[in-house]
């Protein structure tokens, strides 16, 4: 039923190929979030160790997957997916977090400043140490972000649930992606707004991560209270559904 | 001073026996000899490097032994010879420019070294009409800082030369005939008001006595173009001041020409902090102008360029015994070849990147 509809969207004529028609899901619901591609586009491969291997190591699915792209119509890259060895997703979406009015560059540079304060504040810290300290002290820019970013995500979170003309807080478990995205999100707007006046961002924010990393500072505490009201509202979790 | 570089060499006996084979090692510079050679301050990223390895490490690239060589080869009968160190944006003009100086002062030259002119042509928050010449225009705060720096890098040659003028600054002070130069600098150093004058003579009398003979004279100076181009600086009716108009800048153009013996003069153009000038302008032609390319005229040209592969390697082999490359894929080739394409062998650029891998 689905092939024909497409090929019949396929026979029109002044249509571009791919444009999907609104399908509607579920009934009384709209999509607000849609992309221009069709279901037959497939997402592009832009792994280089992918295309690398040899063909003889290939085992068959492989080969037949190759074999299959080379007839399906592929979606375009986006341009801030690169093929880089120093790619990271996590710190791509947290420059797309902090980026204001579409200025990439300004986002981008910050970080950078940011990634290179945490560096040096760590080596300042290395060379002030004795030896058995040395051992324990972290200096790549890279995990002291993730792990902080790890320790700040909440394990639980509360969601505002309409009954009896009321809304009520109630305890919730969160979804990956949104305990990732609220991590990211209270550690910007913490350093936003909690920054005394002459601090530049880069500098702000390498304190909040070197804290966060080793579990203390202001994002942790945002966490723990919301932890603690999902604990105080405990007993409203009947009032979910799912 | 240790050399470091890709096979691990051991210590090197003198900086004057680096030749042709050490091009692309890299060695160190102690933290009191930094203080004594550099008071007015090395690049600020080259200082922040310094304080987080806490070690100052140079490369011996080619230009600067070219330099190093020509300089042990001059004869100080013949007037003083120009070099003019120029190129693209972060391919180490600067710091080559400090190797020349530090290995002077290693020869007990009396260096002569402004840190950037540009910053005496824009942002002076105090100009004051010059007591000696009406038409010129003092800069008390650049020329006193300049003194306190001069002093610390010069100390032992200050008793030794006698001023051979007399010198009077107001209706209270004068320095006589024969005193020493330290004197001189005390005062500029004191009365802050007279400082640009203290800065002028104590060039003029370097110029006229080194060419005696009892010492020997390095002029460094890094910005050069900024004593002929165009100033942002402008009067209390906003009418904008020509270069020639600040005192500083007349007396270093007189220390620039090379009618003076015993020395040598060691310039740097650079478009970073130069004001009304194209960015990809690297030349000395484009960038020093006309009246500045005349004035220089007879000068030797040296390009830096970027790293060749050997220095590039060796620069990366430094960054990874500090433990600077972090990051788990700095280390591989992919890696390698990633920051080559990135960088372009751009010394400067290079620097930005592994700061943040």
């Amino acid at each position: 039923m689905a092939a024909s509809t497409v090929k019949v969207a396929r026979e029109w004529s002044g249509l571009a190929l791919g444009v999907r028609r609104a399908v509607l899901r579920l009934p009384g619901l709209t999509q607000v979030r849609w992309s221009r591609y069709g279901p037959e586009y497939q997402d592009p491969q832009i792994d280089k160790e992918y295309y690398r291997k040899p063909l003889a190591q290939l085992t068959e699915e492989e080969k037949y997957e190759r074999e299959l792209r080379k007839t399906q119509v592929i979606k375009a890259a986006p341009a801030t997916k690169t093929s880089s060895v120093f790619e990271d997703p996590v710190i791509s979406k947290f420059t797309n977090m902090m980026m204001k009015g579409g200025n990439k560059i300004l986002a981008r540079s910050l970080i950078t400043q940011t990634l290179e304060a945490v560096k040096r504040k760590q080596f300042e810290k290395y060379h002030a140490a004795s030896a058995e300290e040395q051992a324990t002290i972290e200096r790549n820019p890279y995990t002291i972000f993730h792990q902080a970013l790890k320790n700040c995500e909440p394990v639980i979170g509360l969601v505002p649930i309409l009954k009896g003309g009321h809304f009520y807080q109630v305890p919730v478990p969160l979804a990956d992606r949104r305990r990732r995205f609220l991590a990211m999100k209270w550690m910007i707007t913490e350093c936003r707004e909690k920054k005394p006046r002459r601090m530049l961002m880069p500098e702000k924010l390498s304190q909040e991560l070197l804290e966060a990393f080793y579990n203390r500072g202001p994002v942790i505490k945002r966490k723990h209270d919301m932890h603690k009201m999902a604990e105080a509202n405990r007993a409203l979790a009947h009032y979910r559904w799912w | 001073i240790m050399l470091k570089g890709m096979t691990r060499l051991v210590s090197r006996v003198h900086k004057a026996k680096h030749g042709e084979q050490h091009v692309g090692q890299h060695y160190s510079i102690s933290v009191q000899e930094l203080k004594t050679a550099f008071p007015h301050g090395l690049p600020p990223r080259f200082a922040l490097q310094v304080k987080t390895f806490n070690e100052a490490c140079l490369m011996v690239r080619k230009p600067a032994l070219e330099l190093l060589h020509y300089l042990k080869n001059t004869n100080f009968a013949h007037p003083a010879v120009r070099y003019v160190l120029y190129g693209e944006k972060g391919t180490g003009k600067t710091l080559s420019l400090c190797h020349i100086i530090h290995f002077c002062a290693k020869q007990d030259w009396m260096i002569l070294h402004i840190p950037d002119a540009h910053l005496w042509v824009k942002n002076c928050r105090d100009l004051l009409q010059s007591t000696y010449n009406k038409q010129r225009f003092d800069q008390p705060l650049e020329a006193s800082v300049w003194l306190k720096n001069f002093k610390t890098a010069n100390e032992r040659f200050l008793s030794q030369i006698k001023v051979q003028d007399k010198y009077v600054w107001n209706k209270r002070e004068s320095t006589e005939k024969g005193s020493p130069l330290a004197e001189v600098v005390e005062q500029g150093i004191t009365r802050v008001r007279n400082a640009t004058d203290a800065v002028g003579v104590v060039l003029r009398e370097l110029k006229r006595q080194s060419s005696l003979g009892g010492f020997r004279l390095l002029v460094a100076v890094d910005g050069v173009d900024a004593l002929w181009g165009r100033t942002t600086l402008k009067r209390e009716d906003k009418s904008p001041i020509a270069p020639e108009e600040l005192a500083l800048i007349y007396n270093l153009r007189k220390m620039v020409k090379n009618d003076w013996q015993g020395g040598a003069i060691v310039l740097t153009v650079s478009q970073t902090g130069s004001l009304f000038k194209p960015r990809k302008a690297y030349l000395p032609q484009e960038l020093l102008g006309k009246e500045g390319f005349d004035t220089l005229d007879p000068f030797i040209p040296i390009l830096v360029s970027n790293y060749n592969p050997k220095e590039f390697e060796s620069c990366i082999q430094y960054y990874l015994e500090n433990n600077w490359l972090q990051h788990e894929k700095a280390h591989t080739e992919e890696g390698k070849k990633e920051l080559l394409f990135l960088s372009n062998r751009n010394p400067g650029l290079l620097e930005r990147l592994c700061a943040y891998l």
